[in-house]
Formats: structure tokens, sequence, C-alpha cells
């Protein structure tokens, strides 16, 4: 045996010196080669002087076992300097002990890339000077750390988002019991976070809401599909605050858990900002409409005036044939009361005109209706002629038969048509005279709509004037204020329709919206 | 129509026409009603007497346009026009082209009555003098060529001798002409005959 013998030759020469070993020797070998890391022989020495190593240590360090078992390198110099203190005290008080130890650490390898490794050993000796001798075994588990470090990550990244989200985001279990939530939901519902969990998810909805969200929940929980469910509900926080959210509600895929251990989350939006947004808006378009409406009525002060003064002459008229005919010797009285009869339908007809100018200057909340289309036309048409009148144009209608009902404010949508049809008369002045001069006011029933137009037979809308066409307070009329179309858009908007136009084939311009047909409710 | 002076109400509101009608029948005005302006255009046929209700503003023909009309259809019947507010500008266009006067709307009884009775006034005069005119045109209509020859120059004061020496004539021949022309011109006098003369060239 040489001075410098290898620990495995000499197992191999022990083995090999009692032949019958043999086949029990290369069993170990096999062993020792295919461990997922490295065994080794060491003494409890600074850096851990080895002089045995399984073949793993190449995998492991990026050192051939020659080189560490000649002790040309140590196990020491390759474990972190930031750990080896911490490695070398838990081996050094398990080596006192007599007891395994168990550590993990990092190393660097040949390569300068760090590894994180597990070991177990324990002293299996002592030399006569009472240095221990470790056997144990080191394996690579840098992979696992790795996994284990980007699930913390993963974790701290999902808790800080949702810490950080504005909605309220509810785990419950199958029964609909609150697991858990982040702050926010507490904020929301302002629970202190002990007191949501366990609490029925239902407690979070108003009493007359939360048949909707069992009614929701039962429907997730039964169904096979993946898509989240919505839907818009009153909440009511612990102190009785109520206020409108958006509920979206989805199974929890867990890959892991099987079926019996279905979960869900909740996501709820609070709405109370938006709603207070949304009114602001629609306050502000009324504002608007309305002052356009009274802009419309000034501009039509003339028209008006005459419209008036028709009944009211009438009405003059009768009345002093009423007296005169009460003058006479013989008075006719049938004649009287058929005089009587007239002034009072004259009197009537001029009520109705002012009804119809009051209706557009009141100022009223905006309010959606099941309208009669044929109705509300014809009220604008009689409007429409006032103006129509002092410019000698006809408005003529082009109006289907079995027009269906329509969603809609009446009075906004009467203001757009009479807007449309004053620029179309406008348009038509500008124009020149023409004989028999007309303007068509069309209603067509399409699947879901009702398709208004008014085809003008003016100057049509140039490329610079269509340009400009919706800016508020552009107008190409003297006394316009400019604000009609871009008021008559924004009411059409508001009632989800487009306001559009294109100019004829034949010379003047085509304006052109939509309403939703009215639901079943009505025809 | 009759040649009993009416008031012709030309208005498109059928409440107007009739209460007016109506008023106007307490008051014993004939009248008779016409919606448009074109109506009553087809019905002029030249003989109507009284006078017009116009409206300033009906669709298709309005009230100024069928004061034109009128005019070049040698329709000189007075012209009441009934204004609206704000009509101002085209009732003073109507006055211009010879409208009697206007009315705004609703109407004072009084106003009406007394202007139909100017209207009627106006109108009959009018008539009276046309009538004479068209008499005496119908009667200068009747001189021969020659005739009128004489008849100018007695009016102009001319001696039968200096017009048979103007016209190459015999004096006994203008006499005989000059008493037909008095004859057919119903003169009695040399007076006459200037008077006539006068009337015709003015006319």
């Amino acid at each position: 045996m040489t001075a410098q013998e290898h620990p495995s030759q000499q197992f191999d020469r022990e083995l090999a010196g009692d032949g019958t070993d043999v086949d029990q020797y290369y069993r170990l070998e096999t062993l020792l080669k295919n461990l997922p890391g490295m065994a080794y022989r060491c003494l409890n020495l600074p850096h851990w002087p080895m002089d045995f190593v399984s073949d793993g240590c190449f995998d492991l360090c990026g050192y051939h076992r020659h080189e560490i078992e000649s002790q040309q390198v140590l196990w020491g110099d390759f474990t972190h300097p930031d750990m080896i203190g911490e490695v070398d005290r838990k081996v050094r008080d398990a080596a006192e002990n007599g007891e395994p130890f168990e550590v993990e650490y990092r190393i660097i390898h040949r390569s300068g890339q760090e590894k994180w490794v597990w070991e177990r050993g324990r002293v299996v000796d002592r030399r006569d000077d009472g240095v221990a001798v470790l056997e144990g075994l080191i394996t690579d588990i840098t992979d696992r750390k790795q996994a284990e470090t980007a699930l913390v990550r993963a974790e701290a990244f999902s808790r800080a988002v949702l810490q950080s989200a504005v909605e309220a985001v509810i785990t419950v279990d199958a029964q609909g019991a609150i697991e858990s939530c982040n702050e926010s939901a507490c904020r929301m519902f302002r629970y202190a976070l002990a007191d949501m969990r366990g609490k029925h998810s239902r407690l979070l909805f108003e009493t007359g809401d939360y048949r909707d969200f069992e009614a929701l929940f039962s429907s997730i929980r039964g169904s096979e599909s993946t898509s989240a469910k919505t839907a818009e509900l009153r909440g009511c926080a612990i102190d009785g605050h109520s206020f409108p959210l958006h509920l979206s509600i989805d199974d929890i895929a867990d890959p892991v858990l099987d079926h019996t251990e279905q979960k869900f989350v909740l996501i709820i939006r609070d709405l109370s900002h938006q709603r207070a947004a949304e009114k602001e808006v629609r306050k502000h378009r009324e504002l608007l409409a309305h002052a356009d409406r009274l802009n419309t009525l000034g501009e039509m002060a003339v028209g008006i005036a005459h419209e008036i003064n028709q009944p009211l002459t009438a009405i003059s008229m009768y009345a002093q044939s009423g007296v005169r005919i009460l003058k006479h010797s013989n008075p006719d009285l049938e004649k009287l009361s058929g005089a009587l009869d007239k002034l009072s339908r004259q009197a009537l007809r001029a009520g109705a005109i002012i009804e119809h100018m009051q209706q557009l200057t009141r100022r009223r909340e905006s309010k959606l209706e099941t309208v009669d289309c044929s109705a509300m036309i014809d009220e604008v048409k009689r409007l429409a002629e006032v103006e129509a009148q002092l410019r000698n144009i006809t408005v003529a209608l082009r109006v289907d038969k079995l027009l269906p009902c329509v969603h809609c404010d009446p009075i906004q949508i009467q203001q757009v048509l009479l807007n449309l049809l004053r620029n179309g008369m406008e348009a038509m002045h500008q124009r020149g005279k023409v004989v028999d001069d007309k303007i068509v006011l069309r209603a067509q029933h399409e699947t879901d709509t009702v398709r208004f137009s008014i085809l003008d037979s003016g100057t049509g809308i140039s490329d610079d004037l269509a340009q400009q066409l919706y800016k508020p307070f552009s107008s190409t009329k003297e006394s316009g204020m400019g604000l009609g179309l871009s008021i008559s858009r924004s009411i059409i908007e508001a009632h989800g329709g487009q306001l559009g136009f294109a100019n004829n084939s034949n010379g003047g311009a085509t304006f052109f919206f939509t309403l939703p047909v009215a639901g079943d409710e009505l025809k | 129509m009759s040649a009993t002076p009416t008031v012709y109400i030309v208005d498109d509101d059928d409440a107007v026409r009739d209460a007016m009608g109506l008023l106007l029948e307490t008051a014993d005005v004939p009248h008779h009603g016409f919606n448009s302006a074109e109506s009553f255009l087809e019905a002029w046929n030249g003989s109507q007497r009284g006078c017009l209700v116009l409206d300033v503003r009906m669709p298709g023909m309005d009230g100024a346009r069928l004061q034109k009309a009128l005019n070049d259809a040698e329709c000189h019947l007075p012209i009441i026009f009934l204004t609206g507010h704000g009509d101002v500008p085209m009732a003073v266009e109507a006055m211009r082209h010879g409208a009697l006067d206007f009315l705004r709307k609703p109407v004072a009884e009084q106003d009406l009555l007394e202007l139909i009775n100017n209207a009627f006034a106006l109108e009959s005069t009018q008539f009276v003098a046309g009538e004479t005119a068209r008499r005496l045109q119908g009667k200068l209509d009747s001189l021969t060529d020659r005739e009128h020859e004489v008849f100018t120059h007695v009016a102009q004061g001319m001696s039968n001798k200096v017009i048979a020496a103007e016209l190459d004539i015999s004096e006994r021949t203008v006499e005989v002409h000059r008493s037909q022309v008095m004859k057919k011109l119903d003169a009695a006098s040399l007076a006459d005959l200037v008077r006539i003369h006068v009337e015709s060239e003015s006319a």
C-alpha cells in the first residue's frame, strides 16, 4: 500500500481480497455513482479536508474526485464565505454531541455559479488526536430553493396586488363563507379583518339584492364554464351604508385540490363615484339641452307669435260677432251659440300651442319612457310647421305604418328632431327659394331600432363644415348659439345611438339617428 | 259672383276666415272667402266689385305676390292687408304698392268695418269714374276718323272756315261733321265739346 493510498482503492482491495464480496462491491460502487449528490468522508478540521468523495462531486462543485481527495482543494473553499461560519458551528456542535447534522447552505461552483446544497452527516470515528471523522451526503437543492424563492416572491407579489387593489377581493368556500379578503374589502364594507372571516358573503349585499347574489353564486357553483359571472347589485356595509357595486364572481381553478374543496373569489368594485359622475354628466346635459330649447324657442318667437295670433284673431271676431248678434232686435240665438262654440274651440287651439311650447321650456330630469313614435312625430311636425310656414316650406312625413314604440326621453328626442328640421330649413333658405319646397321627416322600423332621418334640399354639408359640425359654439346661422348639433349628438349618444349625416345625391343633406325599440312591456 | 260690392277674404286659416265671415254677416256686409291667393286669382273675372281683405302670410303665393298679380290682371279692388306681429316691413311694402291700409291681427271690429266702408266708397268712386270714362270712350270710338279730326280742331277753338282750309274740305262739309260729332258725343254746345275733349285727354 502506497503512502497515498486512496480509500476507495483500499476498499477495493479489501473487498477484492475476499473474492466472495466482489458483487457487493460493484453494487456499492453503482449506488454511490448514482447518488443524487456526493458522498464523502472528511475530518472535522477547518475547511474539512476530505479523503473520500463519490463521483457526484464533479457535478456538484466542478472538481474531480482526485483533486478533492488529494486535498488540492478543500470543501471549505467552495462553501460560500457568508455561510461557512454557520455551517462550521452546526457541524462542530453535532460532532461534539455525537449527533447527526443537517444543514443547507450555498457553495460556489468552479465556474463561479452559486448553488444551494443540503448536507447530512455524522461522526463515524475519531482519530487518535480526537479529531472527528465525518461521513455524509451533500445534494444539490438549487432547483428546489429557486422554486421556493419564486413561490415566496409570487406570494409577496399577489399579496401586494391584492392589498393595493381598489377592488375588494374576497375568497369564499363552497358554502359562501368568507375565508379571506384584502384591505379594500374591509374598507369598503367597514369591517375589521377578523370580523370579516367566517361571515357569510351574502351579508355584504342589501337585503333586497341578496337573493340575486345567491342565484348568481349557485349558478357559478353549478356551472362547468370557466368564465366569471358579473352583476350590478347594492352593497351594504356593517353600519348600514348602502352603495352600488359591480360584482364579479369566479371559481378558483385549483389544480391540486379536487372538487370537494371548491372555492370562489368575489371581486367587488364600488360604483358610487362612477354613478355620481354619471349623474353629474347627465345633469350638465340636461341643463345644456334646456338652454338650447329656450334658445330654439327664442329663435322661433316670430313663428310662435303668428301661430298664437291666428286663434286670437278668430276669437276676437267671434266675440264681436256675438255682441252684434245680441244687439240685434231679434237675436239669432242659434247663430250666437255656434259662434261661442267656435270661439271656445279656438281658445283651446291657442292653449294647445302654448302647452307645446311650455313642454319645451320646462326644465326636467331626463326620463326614459316607452314612447309612441307616431304621436311624437306628429307633435314635432306641428312645432316645425310654425317655422316652415314662415319660410314657405312644407314638412312632409314618410313614416312606416305600425311603427313600434321606442325607449327614449320624448322631450329630448323632439328637441333633436326639431333642431334637425330647423337646420334643414335654414339650409334650404340659404340655398334660395324653390316652388313647393319640402323637408322630409322619415321614420323606418329596422330590426331592433327605429331609424329617424331628416332629408332637406338645402346647400348640403361641405367638407369644411363637416369638420366643425358638432363643435359647440360654431354656427353658420347669424342668430344661432351653435349648440344645437352638439347637444343633439350628446342626447342621441346618451340614448345609445349615433347621430350621422350624409349629402344627398340631388343636393341637400340627410341627418339620421336610431333609437332602440322598447322592450316587451309594450306592443 | 255678382256685381254687388263684396268683401273677398283671402286667408289660409279656416278659423280666421270663418270668424270674419260671421262678423261681416252680422254687419250685413256681403263677403266671400278664399283659402289661398291662387284660388282668388282663378276666380277673378274682372267684374267683381268690393274690396279684398288679404292675409300677408300664406303658404304658396303670399299676400304681396297676389297684390302684384292682381295689378298685372288689371284688378284694382282696394286691398286691406292683415298682418301678424313682426310683419310691418311687409305691410309697408304693400302700402307702397297701393294697398289701402293694413290691420294688425287680432283685428278690432270697428277698424275693420270702417276700413271696409272706406274701401267700398273708394271702389265705388273708382267704379263710377271708370264707368263715365268707359262711356265717353265708347262715344269717342264711334266717331269716324274725319269726325275725330273735326272734333279735335273744334275743341281747340278753330272756326269752321279755318278747319275747312286745314283739312282741305268745304266749310259745308265741316258743318255736317260738326253736327254729327255733337250728336254722337251728346254735346249741346261748343262748351260741352271742349269739356269732353279735356276729359278724354286726361283719361
